[in-house]
């Protein structure tokens, strides 16, 4: 993974992220979250495939 | 000014097509129209065009870096309308290639 | 979720603190998909277009951006022009980043 481990693990669509979705974002949660997957869908994917590397590798701000 | 982070959904909107001037940490200083804010990561976008039909240019200041938002210009129903189609993909492009 | 509970509270004291008022809390969770609609547009605008990024300590790179965590946490970039060179491909901080620009 192109990830490193001070990143929280990724959120997995589900219930409990439904139900959360529905309680912010009402009637256009269905919407919202559609959106969000596919962006979180290309970013996986970008990720996965190009292996990048964090820039700078120590954070400028902490 | 409550700090930026923590206003409401409601309170956000209340600078959508509004002229702004944002205060950011390391005493940057934008200014734009403001298209939206991230209720997310209270990150906001603004809009400015050179001219009338001109490029736009966007610039996203980081809801963490903000420190001060500024009222300049009250939005026209002018400004909400060309604010609304800056994002308007053309020929209705999706998220995926 | 951290989300989640970052942004819960808003919803609950809106809803508990006017006596449950269902009117007000469809109106912000109206404006906060709105809101969020909207960036979550100008970040898919912003797809393949080169970007600057105006980082802490005066730092400036730019790169072509390719997409964003749902949380924005991380963008994940291609050519990006550092001070010391160009990487191919890299991934930079949001916390590092204080504005990021591209024209339409």
């Amino acid at each position: 993974s192109c990830r490193s481990s001070a990143l929280p693990p990724s959120e997995r669509p589900g219930e409990r992220r439904g139900a959360e979705m529905k309680k912010l974002y009402g009637v256009d949660a269905a919407k919202i979250q559609g959106m969000e997957t596919a962006m979180q869908l290309t970013f996986d994917r970008n990720c996965d495939r190009k292996q990048p590397k964090y820039w700078p590798v120590i954070p400028l701000k902490l | 000014m409550v700090e930026w982070r923590q206003l409401k959904p409601l309170e956000w909107c209340k600078y959508v097509n509004k002229k702004v001037k944002v205060t950011a940490q390391e005493k940057h200083q934008y200014d734009g129209w403001v298209f939206t804010v991230d209720p997310v990561s209270a990150s906001i976008v603004l809009v400015t065009v050179q001219e009338k039909g001109g490029t736009a240019t966007v610039r996203v200041v980081t809801g963490h870096a903000v420190l001060e938002v500024e009222v300049l210009q009250e939005g026209s129903e002018e400004t909400a309308c060309w604010l609304r189609d800056v994002f308007t993909p053309p020929g209705g492009r999706i998220l995926s290639p | 979720s951290p989300r989640f509970l970052a942004l819960c509270p808003t919803s609950i004291s809106s809803s508990t603190g006017s006596g449950s008022d269902p009117v007000q809390m469809g109106e912000e969770q109206c404006a906060r998909s709105a809101l969020r609609e909207g960036f979550l547009r100008a970040l898919v605008a912003m797809t393949n277009k080169p970007v600057q990024f105006d980082m802490y300590e005066r730092v400036k790179v730019h790169a072509t951006f390719g997409s964003s965590d749902i949380d924005v946490l991380n963008f994940q970039v291609s050519d990006l022009h550092t001070p010391i060179g160009v990487q191919k491909e890299a991934l930079l901080r949001c916390q590092d980043v204080i504005l990021y620009s591209f024209d339409l």
